[in-house]
């Protein structure tokens, strides 16, 4: 067996409106950090997975996105940094 | 008065309206458990509910962690099996959402606040005054569900609660769906809050004395099979 880690950033789906970034644009707007603002908010995971090779480790951490770390009814997620640990 | 009908009432780690739900069900004088979360058979009961609260701390999204508890796991072979009733209740309705029992799934509040108030509703079915008054206390109830979801609620009749004034931002302004085909009903208000006069509201009564009708229907039908069982032999 071996080991890998990997990044995973669930993001809400396009046209899927995200309220908790309205109100940071809205934040960034007031303050003149920013005058043009568009924030989208989601969500980190960083997690190490067991796998024989890496084609069965990236097979069971899409399971892993797709029933646990998002629900694809909302959101989509994306794998960074796969990498044998 | 003792009732023939036994609720069991699922509690997950975080759950905090699990005793409100049980006073509430031995008002009508069920016979009233709680389960907790780790139990795998589910077919004494007549009714589940799936309570309000924060199963889990609601960690990654609401509802989401308790879809993988067994007691959950249990709750699909009941409703295929169609043993009865399951009832989610706000964070319930989440969990429904989550294991895919209900359609669509709950996001953020529009407003981005944690609403808790009282709101009037539409109700569609029959038993129900046009209109009741139901407490809300959510930060996640916003409905979401794509159009051709939203087409079929609205074709098999599921439309159960509606805002009369839309407080979070849900599409079709829905409150609570009810599948009837599968006994399952969700909803983000609390009708398990409105049961007793002191607390200033019992329209939850409508509800509840809506579910008795209904699930005594079932148990007769249950005693009825029974009985047509014992004649063949």
């Amino acid at each position: 067996m071996k080991k890998y880690k990997a990044d995973i950033i669930v993001s809400l789906k396009n046209g899927v409106r995200d309220p908790q970034g309205a109100a940071v644009d809205t934040v960034l707007k007031r303050t003149g950090m920013e005058e043009d603002a568009t924030v989208q908010t989601g969500k980190f995971f960083t997690l190490s997975i067991t796998g024989e090779d890496e084609t069965s480790a990236k097979s069971k951490l899409n399971v892993i996105c797709e029933e646990v770390l998002s629900n694809p009814v909302l959101e989509t997620y994306k794998i960074e940094r796969f990498s044998e640990v | 008065m003792k009732s023939g009908i036994k609720a069991g009432i699922i509690v997950f780690p975080g759950t905090n309206c699990d005793i409100d739900t049980r006073r509430a069900c031995e008002f009508y004088g069920w016979q009233t458990e709680f389960i907790w979360h780790d139990e795998k058979n589910l077919d004494k009961y007549d009714v589940i509910f799936l309570p309000g609260g924060f199963s889990y701390g609601d960690y990654i999204r609401a509802g989401r962690l308790a879809k993988f508890s067994p007691a959950v796991m249990a709750l699909k072979d009941y409703v295929k099996a169609k043993r009865g009733f399951v009832i989610g209740i706000c964070n319930g309705f989440q969990v429904l959402c989550e294991t895919k029992l209900l359609p669509g799934i709950l996001s953020t509040n529009t407003n981005t606040k944690f609403i808790c108030e009282e709101v009037e509703l539409s109700v569609n079915h029959e038993g129900f005054p046009g209109t009741v008054k139901f407490a809300i206390a959510h930060g996640e109830g916003r409905y979401i569900a794509d159009e051709a979801v939203l087409e079929e609620i609205v074709a098999k009749n599921m439309l159960f609660l509606r805002y009369n004034d839309n407080p979070n931002g849900s599409a079709l302004d829905i409150a609570g769906l009810y599948d009837k085909e599968n006994k399952i009903i969700g909803m983000m208000p609390h009708p398990e809050r409105g049961i007793f006069a002191e607390t200033g509201n019992t329209d939850g009564r409508y509800f509840f004395e809506m579910l008795e009708r209904e699930l005594n229907k079932n148990l007769c039908a249950c005693k009825y099979t029974a009985c047509s069982q014992a004649e063949e032999y």
